[in-house]
Order: structure tokens, then C-alpha cells, then sequence
């Protein structure tokens, strides 16, 4: 090749300047380093050093009477409402402007990051398996389900890393349940518009606190309501389907055995592991 | 201080690297304080401050970037939203409309477009304003380029 000419002092001073930290071609913008802890804004994808934006909205935030939702972006002034971090190929973590750092506690199971977690993984053709044309079809959204409640906190708490949902899980089941309402006045609708209805309101009512996720919690939420099926047992389909290993969703044991040995299965769990 | 104190010094090596690049900007870092800056930037052509060059003083607070540097010009100069007396600026990036991803070169590019596009809705300086606020471009103008002439320009002879 012909730029083997180059004069090797030249070659050198390129070599130095690209093992400098400071020649990161794409530098936090703040800090102007390499980025420590990746953390990306959920509407413009920006991506920062998690430090680096959080002291940031909380000097935009200090600057405001009262305690701001949204930010914007450094670089693009795009409007904010959280920061992602803690990627790692399947979960993420989100910190909502405005409240305090990793406040993440107890009422975070392994549930929830399992559910968490969903979002970040195909779900194939579990729709199919778990029967959702059939829920529309034969009309089965006509009957109300007890599960939905508890489920739905759960899945807001996992998405929204926030124990207090409780607002916007009665918001959702309530506009679930005027859809049911309507559906059993006008029982001539067809059942395509159910669906669609259903879609379309689940997803409004959702998307102010879901933004980016709100398609897929839809999704979600229809999956659970078609399936039929409890909490418990939605998991154990749920994550068999994916191939997953979740402590605390137990797969080995027959669903009809748990209510017989209940309490003996617990306190083997427990032990040391010696009894019988 | 020491996460402004690394941001600085990139900022340094990287003023080293581009002062090729702009011709426009020269950024000087004072030989013992890091917080201290000062920039020659060349008044941008067809405008009245063209043939100029014009110092800035910056003073950097602890808390930079999340918080603006302060930026003054030392060459007297005559424009609508720069205080004649003591050189401060009017620009909403220096101020409510800072960003942290911002930097001091950045910051001088902002003060040669504030120079080509003075917003006479905003003075400090309400002579100059009055000026251009009364479609008196000309006198604006005039009265731009002498002090430009006046004060940032290399005396001859």
C-alpha cells in the first residue's frame, strides 16, 4: 500500500493520541471523559455517565419550585422523563427525575425483575399458546378478572421501579372495567373492535407513566387476561415458555401438589437441606 | 472542584488540539489558576465589529459544567447586549439556558454569533439597542465600527 510511506514519527504521535482516554471518539458530554456507567435518556437515546445526569437534573430540578417530571436533554433539549442504566443484555435499570437515587427496595422481588425483564425478550409465539384469539373470539373479555388488579401493580411496579402504583393500577382497571361495562350494553359490537378498543384505551391510559413501554405492556396485559390463568400460574407458563429459572416461580413440582404439601415444601426450602 | 478541575483540563488538551481548526478562537488557560480563562476571538466578518479582536475574560465556578462559566468582554465594544461599562453579556446560554454540554469554545462560538446577531429586544446597552430598535442601522453601525477601531484594533505605528 502506498501509505507505508508515512514517516514513523507521524505513525507514533497517532498511536499515542489514540491510547489517551481522551481521544474517546464518543465522550460523555459532560464530563468530556470516557463514559462511566452508561446511562441513556429514555426519549433521545443520549447517552451520559449515570453520575455525570443525575447531578445534572438534580441542579435543573433544584433551579424549580416544585419537583419537575421531565428534563431536557444537554444536548438536544428533547423533553425527559427518566434515565436507563445498568444495561446488561437483559435488564435494565430506570431513574425517574426528581426522586432519589436507587431507592429500589424491598417491594422489588424477583418477580418483578422477571417481569422486568419480559420487556427486554421476545416472547415468540406465546400469544398463540396461551390462546389470545380464542379470549376474543368466544367473547371471554365479557367476564371479569379477579387477578387483574394485583397483577397489574405488580407489572407497574417492575416497569416504573416504584412501590406506590396503586393510582395508576385503579386508572387502568377502571378504564378495563367501563370497556367490560360497555361491551355487555351493546352486546352486538364485534369483536375486532373489542380488541381494538381494548388496545386503544389500555395504551392511553397507560402512557403517561409507561411512555416507551406502553406498547408492550398492552401486549402484556392482554396476554395475562387471555390466558385466564392466576398470577402464579401466568409466571410458570410465562417463564417455561422462555426457558427461564426464576427463584421463587417453581417449575419441577406438578401445579395440583403445591396445595397438598404446602407448608412441608416451604420448610424444606429453608432447611438445611438434610429432612426429608 | 475536582470533577470541574478534570473537565477543564480536557477542555485544554482539546483547545491544543483544535487551534488549528478555528482561526477565529484563541483560548488561553492562565498559567496558574485552571479556572481562570481569557480568549481573543476575531470579530466576524461583514459586520461591524469585522478587523476587531476582542478579549474575553472567564472566570469558571467550582461547580462547572453544571453550572455556566462567567464570560465578560475586556475590549470595550458596542453592542446591544453586551454592558458598555463593564462588558457583561446578555446571552441565555450563560445564563437560565446553560447547558453542561457546552464548553468554553463552544461558548466563544455563541459570543461571535451574538455579534453578527444582536437581539435589541434585550439590551444592556439601551443606546445601541435604541438604535437598531429604531431601524437606525446606519448609526448603529457607525458608531459599532469606530469603537471596534477605537479599542480592538492593533494601534498602527
Amino acid at each position: 500500500m502506498e501509505t507505508v510511506s508515512q514517516s514513523p514519527s507521524v505513525m507514533m504521535a497517532e498511536d499515542r493520541s489514540s491510547t489517551e482516554p481522551s481521544s474517546d471518539p464518543n465522550p460523555c458530554p459532560i464530563c468530556l471523559a470516557s463514559v462511566v456507567e452508561e446511562s441513556y435518556l429514555d426519549q433521545c437515546f443520549h447517552k451520559f455517565c449515570f453520575n455525570c445526569i443525575v447531578r445534572w437534573t438534580s441542579i435543573v430540578a433544584s433551579k424549580r419550585s416544585c419537583a419537575p417530571s421531565s428534563f431536557k436533554c444537554p444536548l438536544c433539549k428533547t423533553e425527559n422523563f427518566s434515565i436507563i442504566y445498568g444495561y446488561d443484555g437483559t435488564s435494565f435499570q430506570q431513574h425517574y427525575i426528581g426522586r432519589s437515587v436507587r431507592n429500589r427496595s424491598d417491594f422489588f422481588s424477583e418477580a418483578h425483575r422477571y417481569r422486568l425483564k419480559c420487556y427486554y425478550s421476545d416472547p415468540g409465539n406465546l400469544a398463540d399458546k396461551l390462546q389470545v384469539s380464542r379470549y376474543w373470539k368466544f367473547r371471554k373479555y365479557l367476564q371479569q378478572n379477579h387477578f387483574l388488579p394485583n397483577w397489574l401493580r405488580r407489572e407497574i411496579q417492575a416497569l416504573m421501579q416504584e412501590e406506590d402504583v396503586d393510582i395508576i393500577m385503579h386508572h387502568v382497571v377502571g378504564v378495563i372495567d367501563s370497556l367490560r361495562r360497555n361491551w355487555l350494553k351493546n352486546s352486538r359490537n364485534s369483536t375486532e373492535t373489542a380488541q381494538k378498543e381494548f388496545r386503544l384505551s389500555v395504551s392511553e391510559a397507560a402512557r403517561p407513566f409507561l411512555t416507551g413501554r406502553t406498547e408492550r405492556f398492552v401486549n402484556e396485559s392482554e396476554l395475562f387476561l387471555a390466558s385466564g390463568l392466576n398470577i402464579d400460574a401466568f409466571d410458570k407458563a410465562y417463564t417455561e415458555h422462555l426457558g427461564w429459572k426464576i427463584p421463587g416461580i417453581e417449575h419441577d413440582e406438578p401445579l395440583e401438589h403445591i396445595p397438598a404439601v404446602p407448608y412441608l415444601y416451604i420448610l424444606d426450602e429453608d432447611s438445611d437441606g438434610d429432612g426429608n | 472542584m475536582q470533577a470541574s478541575r478534570a473537565r477543564l483540563f480536557k477542555e485544554y488538551k482539546e483547545v491544543q488540539r483544535e487551534k488549528v481548526a478555528d482561526p477565529d478562537i484563541q483560548l488561553v488557560c492562565d498559567d496558574s489558576n485552571i479556572f481562570k480563562w481569557t480568549a481573543l476571538i476575531k470579530g466576524p466578518s461583514e459586520t461591524p465589529y469585522e478587523g476587531g479582536v476582542f478579549q474575553l475574560a472567564f472566570a469558571v465556578p467550582e461547580q462547572y459544567p453544571l453550572q455556566p462559566p462567567q464570560v465578560r468582554f475586556l475590549t470595550k465594544i458596542f453592542h446591544p447586549n453586551v454592558h458598555f461599562k463593564t462588558g457583561e453579556i446578555c446571552l441565555d446560554i450563560l445564563k437560565n439556558a446553560w447547558s453542561p454540554a457546552w464548553t468554553l469554545q463552544s461558548v466563544c462560538r455563541a459570543i461571535i454569533a451574538l455579534m453578527a446577531h444582536p437581539e435589541p429586544d434585550s439590551p444592556l446597552n439601551c443606546d445601541s439597542g435604541n438604535l437598531l430598535r429604531a431601524g437606525d442601522i446606519r448609526g448603529y453601525q457607525s458608531m459599532a465600527r469606530m469603537y471596534t477601531r477605537l479599542a480592538a484594533m492593533p494601534k498602527k505605528g
